[in-house]
């Protein structure tokens, strides 16, 4: 704190933190999902079971072979720690093997 | 949700993520804190809960471009990290009302003013603590901000805590950093806050109100500790309502006052101390946070015997806790807490409860239809909810599912050692009150004060 003729100034630091956020690409894109396996996360909330099955459906139109994990198989994503769902997630998708994956619902 | 898509494509696979219209902001900080400000999203428009079957249909329908447009194309990501000042740099000069209006104009106050922030005032709180500014205790979520030992000085000043509470300070961010508080969810729709409740002798070395008036603002300790954690989560965490971003809290409350006990009143009546329930000897100095996302009614109770006042109890406090029982029955973890006045602990006392017995009798006494939690659990979003499926997966007991009778009661409070019990309020007044968590998200958690002096 200085002071000026009238009234205290006052020099302040950011009140803020460091980012820890660890910056990473996107992975490779699946141009065309004819004969490919979609994974289905969901958080088991705001209506994923009526959701799911229209993406299944249109998908399934427009992409001949297409396949689906459903959620049920990989589990509820929601509630899980960070940690937890980092290390058992990534396995889960190669044992299912998952090309693509639809997360839902965020609300 | 987002989280989940971050981790699939970190490990190569990529995703789409389904986000409703009026969360797009906070998907915004959660991308950013992810590391992945560029993840595909397929924007459903609206609230889904007031959608009917058509309407959901025909907004599926309209999702489906972007959903294969976010699984094929590749993404450009434009973002960089930004350069961010550091700690010791200065980033204001002005006048008190000219740092009020900078801060609150950078969405960095509560909207109350705060005490600037300079080196001088920062320092005096670093001598109170043993550990290093530059210490990480840990990164909260969503802004995954590194929770740096000197930021807390820095926002304990802003709060108006005093130095000397700066180990407490420390222990409330080591607690909200453990991964069982969650604080990735504070910032969820049912705008639960932090409460914390000081244990041992802190609590009367820093003067903190622990009778009449325990819950309301006006002494310094209680009042400008409990700032401190909602002005931490905004700043470090990244929780901040609009303009800002992050924080979802759909009607929401504001931050509690820290909790005491009343520790002296325990003692004479034989019964243990909040800090032994979580683990503690009497004499450790000792921090617990949990989530309250709302409170029961004053609960007045009168008579000469345990049960004249634990029916009461069970009745009003039950009632406040049913409605939310739900998230409890699915999430495996729920701890509600019972704030029980002084005289009406020693009448429970001297009849020979103990805090386990009354925990005892609310788990037994408290129930709810299940037709009604299934119920209030649709209407809360968790559209796929059942007791059956919860039994049959093993997360919750045999009980709940004892028979196919909509109405059968089941258990409200589904562990009894979840109840938490803190003997505190006006000694001259035959008053308890309840206050309800939100299940998984704010998670109790209990640290030991490391005190520097």
């Amino acid at each position: 704190m200085t002071t000026s003729n009238r009234e205290p100034v006052y020099e302040v630091v950011w009140p803020l933190a460091p980012s820890a956020a660890a910056f990473a690409p996107l992975a490779s894109r699946a141009p065309d999902l004819s004969g490919k396996t979609v994974g289905e996360l969901w958080d088991y909330l705001f209506k994923g079971e009526e959701i799911f099955p229209l993406i299944r459906r249109a998908l399934a139109q427009r992409y001949p072979g297409i396949k689906f994990v459903e959620y049920e198989t990989l589990g509820t994503i929601h509630g899980r720690d960070e940690a937890e769902l980092a290390a058992t997630l990534p396995d889960q998708l190669r044992k299912h093997g998952c090309d693509a994956v639809i997360s839902a619902v965020g609300a | 949700m987002l989280r989940a898509a971050a981790i699939a494509e970190r490990a190569g696979v990529p995703s789409v993520s389904i986000v409703t219209t009026p969360f797009m902001q906070q998907a915004a900080v959660v991308m950013k804190g992810v590391g992945m400000p560029g993840l595909p999203i397929a924007e459903y428009p609206g609230v889904p809960m007031t959608d009917g079957p058509d309407t959901v249909r025909a907004k599926v329908e309209a999702l489906m471009e972007q959903i294969v447009e976010g699984l094929a194309k590749p993404a450009v990501t434009t973002a960089t990290p930004s350069v961010e000042p550091e700690p010791r740099d200065l980033v204001f000069r002005g006048t008190l009302d000219e740092v009020q209006d900078f801060f609150y104009r950078s969405l960095w106050t509560d909207g109350l003013p705060v005490i600037p922030p300079t080196i001088p005032r920062v320092e005096r709180f670093l001598e109170f603590t043993k550990r290093a500014p530059g210490d990480v205790i840990g990164r909260l979520l969503p802004e995954n901000r590194a929770a740096t030992v000197w930021s807390i000085a820095v926002n304990g000043v802003m709060a108006g805590c005093r130095p000397e509470y700066m180990p407490l300070l420390v222990a409330f961010v080591e607690a909200i950093a453990e991964p069982e508080f969650r604080v990735q969810d504070a910032g969820s729709t049912p705008g639960w806050e932090p409460l914390v409740i000081v244990s041992g002798p802190v609590a009367r070395a820093l003067d903190l109100n622990h009778g009449q008036g325990v819950m309301r603002v006006g002494r310094q300790a209680n009042t400008s500790l409990g700032r401190f954690l909602r002005l931490y989560l905004m700043n470090i965490a990244g929780l901040r309502i609009p303009p800002g971003a992050g924080d979802k809290g759909s009607i929401a409350s504001t931050f509690n006052v820290a909790l005491a006990e009343d520790e002296a009143a325990a003692a004479e009546m034989g019964w243990t101390t909040f800090g032994q329930d979580q683990g503690f000897v009497r004499d450790d100095s000792v921090v617990t946070v949990q989530s309250v996302v709302s409170a029961s009614p004053p609960i007045y109770t009168a008579g000469t015997r345990a049960l004249d006042h634990v029916q009461v109890l069970a009745e009003v406090f039950g009632r406040a806790c049913a409605y939310w029982s739900c998230t409890g029955m699915k999430y495996a973890r729920w701890q509600p807490l019972l704030v029980i006045g002084p005289s009406i602990a020693k009448v429970i006392a001297a009849d020979g409860w103990s805090k386990d017995d009354v925990r005892a009798y609310l788990h037994e006494h408290v129930t709810i239809p299940a037709r009604e939690a299934e119920k209030y659990a649709w209407h809360l979003g968790s559209t796929a909810f059942s007791l059956r499926a919860q039994v049959e997966a093993g997360v919750l007991p045999p009980e709940y599912a004892a028979s196919g009778d909509p109405d059968r009661p089941v258990p409200v409070f589904v562990k009894p050692e979840w109840i938490g019990v803190v003997v505190a309020g006006d000694p001259g007044r035959n008053q308890s009150k309840g206050y309800c968590n939100n299940h998984i998200q704010g998670g109790r958690v209990s640290k030991r004060v490391a005190l520097a002096r």
